[in-house]
């Protein structure tokens, strides 16, 4: 567990982190949003002592950073933007040498390399140079690095950038199978990213928390009531009527129409349960076949221009 | 400690570094060595001095990628954030680069075993000689890291390590200098002799105590004297604890 606590961070003039708190529980993902320059990176160097903070503390399962910083970081394995590689040793070797930094004893190391090797999949190149390994193997080279000493908590900054689209899925496997036993804080501006992976968000515009919460409460604060589309074919006007009449719809809008197909979109009180059955059933008993039905909650991406945009 | 000096003393042999340094040292020693021989006088005593004039020239291929290239790759934060503390990583750095001279140093070595197979002498001023060697290496190694951490472009540190060096080398020559001068200088201010000599003499004086080269040219004769290898060993200590300082501060200030 992580707690945060009022992080002020001052580069000269420019005040970089504005009085930033939040905490990080047990075996939970913790998504990290902002835009570029708002902040995330310099958090997360805080978090793990790479940076001091000007003021606020960081305390890690209990230990402040400053304060008791070889406990705090026995317990965080940090993957940083650009992996801290040496490219001119091999695999073996450079996580031999993290080993020796974060004082695995000699009898643990194998076992725990071993694991490492087949969680991140990097036993096939382990005797080759890291300077010759793919963008993707560095990247698992730098979680494996994370995972050396076995810590609790996983900060990973953008570990899926540059990376191509088969491999930003296997990297969102291996993060998905990692959270189950650590606790992550995973950065990020791809949004869809963090939305497949994180159970909770924070968003952090102008180094200052804009919203943290998880993502499904996150959509449904900011749209106020959620929506539902709906794309059939039939009498316009007699859908629209019917379904107004259902309990709990609020608004009926059209967004599309053409002979052929009209699209809907159906606007649901905040206090209503699900009405979907019903809409399905009015449907059915006019014989109006449904093209598409979906829900409208705005995604990440809309949540997070609404709230970095000053809403 | 132990972890970054076996890293970064291996790391000159995954590199050209250490091939390189070690080249040119065997070349330097060689030459000299087979010119005394050739002469039929030799000293090993007067190699080992000579061969410190190359400081310039070694130290800084030895230290220059020390701080720069971790900076530059990113992976300084490794020091950062694992439990090491930062005076382990500069402590662990120095010795690499001081082991890297002891490998060079094997140059010597076999060339003392040649000297006295052939019943030639080694004696006290050459093993005096060798230590001073090493007390010296180790100042202008601790240096050398200075000005490795200060930035994160090697060929800058290498240049910054290079100068300082050579000013340490030439201070005897500037001494020289700045005795002439000063003593010109107050004599046409205060047209005594004797008070623009003691002037002179008094200059010259300070900046001589700070030459590392002149407070330890006895020891070729077999003379030792601690308060030399302490003037060094001090002077490594303090540019270590600078080069720490340096580190740590940058915890407070990078972007």
């Amino acid at each position: 567990m992580i707690e945060i606590n009022n992080l002020v961070k001052q580069y000269g003039d420019k005040r970089a982190l504005k009085g930033i708190s939040f905490t990080v529980n047990d075996d939970e993902v913790l998504g990290f949003l902002g835009p570029n320059g708002a902040g995330k990176t310099t958090t997360m160097n805080i978090i793990t002592g790479f940076l001091s903070s000007t003021s606020g503390s960081v305390k890690v399962n209990g230990h402040d950073i400053l304060e008791e910083p070889e406990l705090a970081k026995k317990d965080i394995g940090y993957l940083p933007e650009q992996p801290p590689l040496y490219f001119d040793m091999t695999v073996k070797e450079y996580l031999d040498f993290i080993c020796d930094l974060k004082k695995v004893s000699k009898e643990n190391r194998k076992k725990q390399l071993d694991s490492i090797y087949s969680m991140v999949k990097i036993a096939d190149v382990k005797d080759r140079l890291i300077g010759n390994l793919s963008k993707g193997y560095k990247q698992r080279v730098g979680i494996a690095q994370a995972l050396v000493g076995n810590p609790s908590i996983l900060i990973l900054d953008e570990p899926t950038v540059g990376l191509d689209p088969n491999q930003v899925l296997e990297m969102r496997k291996l993060v998905k199978t990692l959270s189950k036993t650590h606790s992550v804080i995973i950065s990020s501006h791809i949004l869809s990213e963090i939305q497949a992976i994180a159970d909770r968000v924070v968003i952090i515009n102008n180094g200052k928390i804009a919203a943290i919460d998880t993502i499904t409460d996150l959509s449904r604060r900011l749209s106020g009531s959620s929506k539902l589309l709906l794309s059939f074919q039939g009498p316009l006007k007699d859908v629209s009527s019917n379904i107004r009449a259902i309990p709990g719809v609020a608004n009926v809008a059209t967004r599309n129409s053409n002979d052929r197909l009209h699209e809907i979109e159906i606007t649901i009180s905040n206090t209503s349960p699900d009405i979907r059955a019903s809409i399905f059933f009015v449907m059915s008993k006019g014989g109006w076949p449904i093209f598409e039905f979906r829900s409208l909650d705005p995604s990440l991406e809309e949540v997070f221009l609404n709230i970095t945009a000053g809403k | 400690m132990y972890a970054i000096f076996k890293r970064d003393f291996l790391q000159y042999f995954r590199s050209p570094v250490g091939y390189v340094a070690i080249a040119i040292f065997s070349f330097l020693a060689g030459f000299i060595f087979y010119s005394q021989y050739a002469s039929g006088a030799v000293s090993i005593s007067s190699e080992v001095i000579s061969l410190r004039s190359f400081f310039v020239i070694i130290v800084p291929i030895i230290t220059m990628s020390s701080f720069a290239e971790d900076k530059k790759r990113g992976t300084e934060v490794l020091y950062y954030t694992t439990p090491v503390d930062l005076f382990s990583v500069v402590a662990g750095k120095f010795l690499a680069a001081l082991a890297l001279f002891a490998v060079m140093f094997i140059n010597v070595f076999v060339q003392m075993i040649v000297t006295v197979s052939n019943g030639g002498k080694v004696g006290y001023g050459e093993w005096g000689s060798v230590i001073v060697f090493f007390f010296m290496a180790a100042m202008f190694i601790s240096v050398g890291l200075l000005a490795s951490s200060l930035n994160d472009n090697q060929i800058i540190s290498a240049i910054v390590a290079f100068v300082c060096i050579l000013l340490f080398q030439l201070l005897s020559t500037i001494s020289s200098y700045a005795k002439s001068a000063v003593n010109a200088v107050v004599f046409i201010i205060t047209q005594d002799v004797e008070a623009s000599a003691k002037a002179g003499d008094g200059i010259a004086n300070v900046i001589n105590w700070l030459d590392p080269f002149a407070r330890t040219s006895d020891f070729r004769t077999g003379v030792f004297s601690v308060s030399a290898l302490v003037f060094c060993l001090s002077i490594a200590v303090i540019f270590l604890y600078i080069t720490y300082r340096v580190l740590e501060k940058k915890r407070w200030s990078q972007s």
